[in-house]
């Protein structure tokens, strides 16, 4: 949160300007923006947009959970019908023609409403196969078709927005769970998820790598390759932490892809792939470094780890110092 | 704060806004460049992603040094103060002399060390007074608010942390929570708070990290006024319980009740039109919380319709209200209307919109399929995502 008014770059103005550093109109825009006497309230009409959305979705699936059997389900799937025909027929209006480049959306509201719309689909979706049990015993499948959707829509109206939540979706198809707070992938099988989770995670990381290599989205890059980190090197780091049996054969593909994940992050400048990698070898790290004093209580571990730690703030300091970020 | 980390800083802010202006467009890379020159800024600056790297990793490196000697030496309670108090001077010595060299006083260590520092300080002091002086625990709290006030003000001052400033309020009105008629005291402390602070918003002798914590205690200093206000805080006696010996609760006289609730319904609307007027986007912003939270309470006491109605309808007036000031600030003459327009003007909408993905994926990915389930579908239990919610049929 900042003061909206800037003192320092009011005086910085007129030096600038007395110095010919600035033009005349150039000096009278700036200092209109730093004096506070136009700003920009872009942000909160995104975050109200946002809030709309949310409640908006969240009144149809408490509408759909509480009330379906009063009102009753053509009624409902009509309505939800309805709802998404308005929006997604706004969002075909307003949209530009298809390009594989990076094309800018009509306005602010834009990424909302496709948003809207493709919520609405979702809970349409799963309220269909509820009543009228389309894929019986493969139900988790409208996932797959919901992640499918969602993917479509990203590619055809250029919204990263669309393309998260698609990558998410399919992997909560999959069975895992992308959250920073969870702890675990999912619930299930441990080894089972921990394979859907890379598998899919180099597929992500895959489709990052070609978006560019076709020049197809290649603005994806960056929403697919995080995803599929997060994916790839939460499924290791949950293998050298979690497998008894074979922990060591995890950490040990752990380092030579969080290696290589940070070799590359530095040649392709991206400081976020290199966060990832980095911090995914440390926590590896620490299994090596505590497994020989699981049964005693040793301060020698803590020691290690710390020097671990210095080490790797080394590592930070040299690559941040060498890297040309994009 | 020292002299020449101020000069940096003001450097710094100057940097900044060229940078926004020539990635709009309207300098090219010659001014860019000899305004560089004119505002020398000697500090490495990180982007904010390096910088809570290093920041996390430090903590790490200090935390596990910590468990070393704690584990190597076993100490006493005596012995684990003098730990914690050998740890606190230590965080804070680095780093003061981190926050004086231009290579490390950006690159988020010293706000790790900063933090650790007075949190060991505070954790310290706490065993201090409830193991060697032998304090009560009530007591022994009210002292460790007292010195949290204190710790994060300083802080704050020295190293120019905005973050501080908040911890330093949050402390004060936990404090002040604990005595008597602590409403009152919410109040006046939250009015008193919002009012000094908001008069230094702009005081150019004031350092930058300065105003943004001033900025930080002017909301802080809303928000408790408006806890203190707030009928549903009244009627179930929230702050009361902060106190040593929570007071049994009894209804609140009509009269106070009324009065809270025209409050409730009347601060964040003042703090709204104070926002519009002074053209300050986080005075609005926390209006918009309040109001919100004001709406919520309303929601509490009147039952106009079921839950889902009001989600919808609300969702769909709050989408149609930001529709509506958009499209009139995008259609006003000059793209502005009052100062305020929808035009990103220098700041990075990329950036922006790149970082709604965030959000939007936390609250709307649809959770795991339980591969369990697959097997025995019941055709009436089971749970479904994707549309904002885990909707149970």
């Amino acid at each position: 949160m900042a003061p909206d008014m800037n003192p320092d770059v009011v005086s910085a103005i007129a030096r600038l300007r007395a110095t010919n550093v600035l033009s005349g109109g150039q000096a009278a825009l700036f200092e209109r923006v730093a004096r506070r006497q136009l700003v920009s309230v872009r942000l909160e009409v995104r975050v109200l947009l946002y809030l709309g959305v949310l409640l908006l979705a969240s009144g149809v699936g408490l509408l759909v959970a509480e009330h379906h059997r009063e009102i009753g389900p053509l009624a409902i799937a009509a309505a939800i019908g309805l709802a998404v025909a308005a929006s997604l027929l706004w969002v075909m209006r307003k949209a530009p023609a298809f390009a594989w480049g990076e094309v800018e959306p009509p306005n602010v509201a834009f990424d909302y409403v496709l948003l809207l719309g493709l919520l609405l689909v979702a809970s349409e979706l799963a309220y269909v196969e509820v009543q009228f049990t389309v894929l019986g015993p493969k139900w988790p499948h409208h996932l797959l078709l919901v992640g499918v959707v969602y993917l479509l829509a990203a590619y055809r109206w250029d919204s990263r927005t669309a393309l998260g939540l698609a990558l998410t979706t399919l992997a909560a198809w999959r069975g895992i769970s992308i959250s920073l707070i969870a702890g675990s992938l999912g619930p299930g099988d441990e080894s089972a998820l921990r394979g859907n989770a890379i598998l899919l995670g180099a597929s992500y990381v895959a489709a990052a790598a070609l978006s560019v290599r076709w020049t197809r989205k290649p603005h994806f890059e960056e929403v697919f390759a995080n995803t599929g980190l997060v994916l790839l090197l939460g499924g290791l780091v949950s293998g050298a932490l979690e497998d008894e049996s074979r922990w060591v054969a995890w950490l040990a593909a752990l380092l030579v892809v969080a290696g290589a994940v940070m070799w590359l992050s530095f040649r392709l400048g991206r400081a976020l792939y290199f966060v990832q990698a980095i911090v995914a070898a440390y926590v590896g790290l620490l299994r090596l470094l505590f497994e020989p004093f699981r049964h005693t209580l040793s301060s020698i571990p803590f020691l290690l780890a710390s020097l671990l730690g210095i080490a790797v703030l080394a590592l930070i300091f040299a690559t941040h110092r060498r890297i040309r970020e994009r | 704060m020292r002299p020449e980390s101020v000069a940096w800083e003001r450097a710094a802010e100057v940097r900044e806004a060229a940078r926004g202006w020539r990635r709009v467009g309207p300098i090219d890379e010659a001014t860019d460049q000899a305004i560089r020159q004119a505002f020398p800024d000697p500090c490495i600056t990180p982007s904010a992603v390096w910088r809570v790297l290093t920041a996390g990793v430090l903590a790490a490196v200090i935390l596990c040094t910590f468990g070393a000697f704690f584990i190597a030496i076993r100490p006493g309670t005596a012995a684990l103060q003098v730990l914690l108090f050998l740890f606190a001077g230590a965080c804070l010595i680095a780093t003061d002399a981190l926050e004086a060299s231009p290579r490390s006083a950006r690159r988020g260590v010293a706000g790790a060390t900063s933090l650790l520092g007075v949190a060991f300080l505070l954790i310290g002091l706490g065993l201090f007074l409830t193991e060697t002086v032998k304090m009560r625990y009530e007591g022994a709290i009210d002292v460790l608010l007292i010195a949290s006030v204190l710790a994060w003000g300083l802080g704050c001052w020295r190293w120019g942390s905005p973050l501080f400033a908040g911890l330093s309020a949050i402390s004060l009105f936990l404090f002040l929570g604990r005595l008597p008629q602590a409403r009152a005291l919410w109040l006046l402390a939250g009015a008193v708070l919002a009012g000094t602070a908001a008069r230094r918003l702009d005081g150019a002798r004031w350092a930058p990290s300065h105003r943004r914590a001033a900025a930080i205690v002017v909301a802080a200093g809303l928000a408790g006024a408006y806890a203190a206000l707030n009928v549903y805080s009244l009627d179930e006696h929230l702050l009361e319980q902060l106190r040593r010996f929570a007071p049994i609760a009894t209804a609140p006289p009509r009269g106070l009740f009324i009065l809270a609730a025209v409050a409730t319904a009347v601060v964040p609307l003042a703090i709204l039109v104070w926002g519009a007027r002074s053209r300050r986007t986080f005075v609005l912003d926390t209006g918009i919380v309040l109001l919100a939270l004001s709406l919520v309470t309303l929601r509490h006491y009147v039952h106009l319709a079921p839950l889902w109605v009001v989600l919808t309808l609300s969702g769909a007036l709050v989408l149609v209200l930001a529709l509506a000031v958009e499209r009139a600030l995008r259609r006003a003459p000059g793209g502005d209307i009052a100062g305020f327009t929808a035009d990103p003007l220098f700041s990075d909408d990329r950036r922006q919109r790149a970082l709604q993905i965030v959000p939007v994926v936390a609250a709307f990915t649809p959770a795991p399929a339980a591969p369990a389930e697959e097997k025995g579908f019941a055709g009436e239990g089971g749970r479904f995502g994707g549309g904002g919610t885990s909707e149970k049929f």
